[in-house]
């Protein structure tokens, strides 16, 4: 079991800050997690929290745009951001003698972001979006998946229901005074946790944040959460088909399911496991390998907090293979692990599985700092770091299935098919 | 706006030193080189097992039968079937891979310290007394043909496979992927797998590298236990020198309905072992191998044209493929493609900036501790060393390599390195909408092709 240390320390501001140190390698990792996602858009202008995370590499009152990247890179390190359902997080793994210059980017962007903006950088970085949004969606096979999960298993109204990539033409109708009010609302530090991890001298660190975020305004005024709410079962049986430049069917199975960070997000983690990882797991085992109806299988449980997640199993279809066949295939797998729960064997090999798989993602400081961010962020309890693995082991066959019978039914369920379109599919708006 | 206190960038401390971890090798009386990189803090261990067994070993007529038989090896031994293999390794929390790429075949798995030895035993007999039987040869053999259809599908991998082909000439094995074509493919049968597993994985060309908080005794018993009698010397791969596919032309392979065309710009590049390694490495960086190089911030920062454009070489035993890749949307297809190609070849009129050389250097040499963070990424860098033949302290003397590298290597390698006049330029989009601006502009002699 992980034995990461932890250090929570708070601004005046409202920011919290957490130090976790480790000086086997001369490496530092700066991150923070902003309490705002695509959840928080508002109708008509879906994708901008996305779009705003790229205008926050384009400079700031100190920074010229582009800076913050080749700054990062000139002194060895590496950098990113990702913005999704609940949040946006920013992120830099610098040598250990660099962490203030981190501090300082992260810090200047957060207290003077808007005099660097400009229509032209909007417009840049507009198209660039677009761009990234028919890379990964609209000019890649089954590429739509995600978003047509969402909208099925959201109703209209509820902020999950679009995708956090956005629509063209919400991404067309954004504005400089969309950015302005954007970074107002949710930009402030008491909207956002900072975790420095690795190699540091904890004072001289504590007074380097002190120094760059300690200044920075808290925004009194943060907008209460939206509201998620949402009933635990969608009601009644989906499905979809989608006609798509594929060559072979795929199925996509998805459930409404209770939020990441409860005991049955856990339970029903397990069941998705034992069906979906590893060659020895339910689905590989005998439709892979066995019965060879399938030529991969995956499952995915969202790790998202905002009324409902979702539960996603699929597999695409060998050659030859129907899509009605390989759907009936994968739910009588489903329908059998929910009936019977899973062996002690089956328990074992994930729980060794998942603990192998979360030290090894633990080797890296900057997965430790976005860990720690994330359970700070959506939980305000980091120290889940230290838990997950045994929480996972705790997981016995008895809330498997009831986790399963409870979340895994017919009426609380989408299935979304892709299939091999005639004609080539239309051109996105 | 409320402003920092504090406008100016920070000054950085001083560096605390960073050493690649040292090595331990010895060789066994039947030709294995076991290789330990000792990680003391490390809380897991990688286990590498190299053989010279990739598909520059494979005959052409026989194309993916490496591929096929690194993969096919997973599947089980004498003693344990394909789902007892699993089961086996899976309860461990190990999750054995195996594959190949042009140059070698690797095995390997990685470990919490206290299952390594057990892995390392079940790796061993999965190499030493594989299973090969017929129905999981069928299976692999049809997912390995459903996954071209796939791969071709999806217009960045197709644009991949596309650029090989046309790259190089019809002699030359990279113009294909290393796993093989579907033809190639189809005609695999067992007996192919089996006796190139027979004659190419044997310990006369391995190499075990094992990375962790593990001592080299330790990792020698463990190798002498399970791998000492390991017996067999493996023929080796095949040498050939690749040649180019043609001057300067454009190929288009029409994707009806693509709202993006994935366009792709090269030439053939170095090998590994060429003097020319580190100049050639910076060069690529600056055309497209950081944030800053000189193709993201023209086609995206500046133009908004694609979400990433990249560039670099790829070398390996024989000379790979130099390339400049982007996906952009279908209206800038020509404009994109003119600024790529334009580019490229103003590299060769002047030397960088020594500014902009030092923001590529200093991070390629900065970032060094951060690739080696990892006992993966430990491990992955002895694999050079060890297929290549590079030197004992390649990794101690890599940083002092790439701070050699000035503005007029820069230039040099660009002179020499980039060859505007041998461009492959590559478009997979819809050729209804790109066909008759791309042919109007000029760029060179044009083929339209559909996917096979």
């Amino acid at each position: 079991m992980p034995d990461i240390p932890i250090e929570r320390h708070r601004l005046d501001n409202g920011l919290r800050v957490f130090l976790s140190h480790d000086d086997s390698a001369p490496i530092v990792a700066v991150n923070l997690w902003y309490d705002v996602g695509s959840k928080h858009e508002k109708p008509g202008r879906t994708g901008f929290a996305h779009l705003f995370e790229h205008m926050m590499f384009q400079g700031s009152e100190h920074v010229a745009k582009g800076e913050h990247f080749t700054l990062v890179q000139q002194a060895g390190g590496t950098l990113n951001a990702s913005t999704w359902l609940d949040r946006t997080n920013y992120f830099e793994t610098l040598p250990s003698h660099e962490l203030e210059l981190g501090l300082w980017l992260e810090s200047d962007r957060l207290a003077s972001l808007l005099p660097a903006m400009t229509q032209e950088k909007l417009d840049n970085q507009r198209e660039v979006v677009k761009n990234e949004r028919r890379w990964s969606v609209d000019n890649q096979p089954y590429g739509t998946w995600d978003e047509r999960i969402q909208a099925q298993l959201f109703p209209e109204g509820h902020t999950y229901h679009h995708p956090t990539i956005g629509s063209m033409e919400d991404l067309d109708a954004a504005s400089l005074e969309d950015v302005g009010e954007f970074f107002a609302t949710y930009y402030a530090p008491n909207n956002a946790v900072l975790t420095v991890a690795g190699d540091f001298d904890r004072d001289a660190a504590l007074a380097m944040i002190e120094r760059h975020f300690g200044p920075i305004p808290a925004n009194d005024d943060l907008p209460p959460p939206p509201d998620m709410s949402i009933p635990p079962l969608i009601g009644q049986a989906l499905r979809e088909e989608v006609p798509d430049r594929v060559p072979l069917p795929r199925i996509y199975v998805a459930y409404r399911m209770p939020i990441f960070g409860t005991d049955p997000f856990d339970d029903l983690s397990v069941a998705g496991d034992v069906l979906a990882v590893g060659r020895a797991s339910r689905l590989y085992s005998r439709l892979v390998r066995e019965r060879k109806v399938a030529q991969d299988v995956s499952v995915f449980p969202f790790p998202i907090v905002g009324g409902a997640s979702m539960f996603t199993l699929w597999a695409t279809a060998k050659p030859g293979v129907g899509a009605d066949q390989l759907e009936k295939s994968l739910l009588a797998e489903i329908d059998q692990l929910a009936a019977e729960g899973p062996t002690a064997a089956e328990l074992e090999r994930i729980g060794n599985l998942h603990a192998a798989a979360v030290e090894s993602s633990l080797e890296r400081i900057a997965e430790r700092a976005d860990r720690l961010s994330m359970y700070a962020c959506l939980f305000d309890e980091p120290e889940r770091i230290n838990t997950e693995v045994d929480r996972y082991r705790a997981v016995d066959a008895e809330r498997v299935r009831q986790a399963m019978a409870e979340t895994l039914r017919p009426d609380n369920r989408l299935v979304l098919t892709y299939v091999p379109a005639e004609a080539p599919a239309e051109e996105a708006a | 706006m409320p402003t920092t206190v504090n406008p100016l960038r920070p000054v950085a401390g001083a560096p605390r030193p960073y050493h690649f971890p040292d090595f331990h090798r010895t060789r066994l009386p039947n030709g294995l080189t076991v290789w330990t990189v000792p990680v003391p803090s490390a809380a897991v261990v990688n286990v590498h097992l190299l053989v010279d067994a990739g598909a520059a070993a494979e005959d052409e007529a026989r194309g993916g039968v490496a591929a096929l038989t690194a993969q096919l090896l997973v599947t089980g031994t004498r003693r344990l079937d394909a789902g007892a293999f699993a089961e086996a390794t899976e309860r461990l929390g190990i999750e054995v891979s195996s594959e190949s790429s042009w140059d070698s075949a690797r095995a390997a798995f990685q470990s919490l310290p206290e299952h390594a030895d057990d892995g390392i035993a079940l790796l061993a007999e999965m190499i030493r007394e594989p299973r090969l039987d017929e129905s999981e040869f069928d299976r692999l053999k049809a997912e390995r043909l459903a996954d071209i259809l796939q791969a071709r599908a999806d217009p960045g991998r197709l644009a991949d496979e596309m650029f090989l082909r046309h790259v190089f000439d019809a002699q030359t094995p990279y113009r294909r992927l290393s796993a093989g074509t579907p033809e190639t493919v189809e005609a695999l049968t067992l007996d192919h797998v089996r006796s190139f597993q027979a004659s190419h994985w044997g310990p006369g060309t391995a190499h075990l590298i094992v990375g962790g908080p593990v001592e080299h005794d330790t990792v020698l018993q463990a190798a002498e236990r399970h791998l000492g009698d390991w017996a067999g010397t493996g023929p080796g791969h095949r040498t050939f020198a690749p040649a180019a596919g043609g001057s300067r032309r454009l190929v288009i392979v029409d994707r009806p309905g693509s709202v993006q065309s994935e366009l792709r710009v090269g030439h053939l590049g170095i090998e590994r072992q060429s003097p020319r390694y580190f100049p050639a490495l910076v060069l690529g960086a600056i055309l497209g191998g950081v944030f800053g190089s000189r193709l993201n911030l023209r086609l995206r920062e500046e133009l908004g044209y694609t979400y990433g454009a990249r560039a670099g070489f790829d070398p390996r035993r024989a000379p790979g493929p130099f390339s400049a890749a982007a996906a952009v949307q279908t209206e800038v297809t020509v404009d994109a493609l003119r600024e790529m190609v334009e580019l490229l070849t103003r590299a060769r009129d002047a030397a960088p900036e020594q500014s902009e050389l030092s923001e590529v250097r200093d991070y390629l040499v900065g970032v060094f501790p951060l690739r080696f963070e990892t006992t993966g990424g430990v491990a992955m860098a002895m694999e050079p060393v060890a297929v290549y033949g590079l030197a004992d302290d390649y990794w101690h003397t890599y940083r002092q390599h790439l701070e050699a590298v000035g503005p007029e290597d820069i230039l040099s390698a660009a002179r020499d390195l980039l060859m505007p006049d041998q461009f492959l330029m590559l478009a997979v989009g819809d050729a209804s909408k790109i066909r008759e601006p791309l042919e109007a502009a000029g760029l060179g002699p044009m083929e339209v092709t559909a996917v096979d």
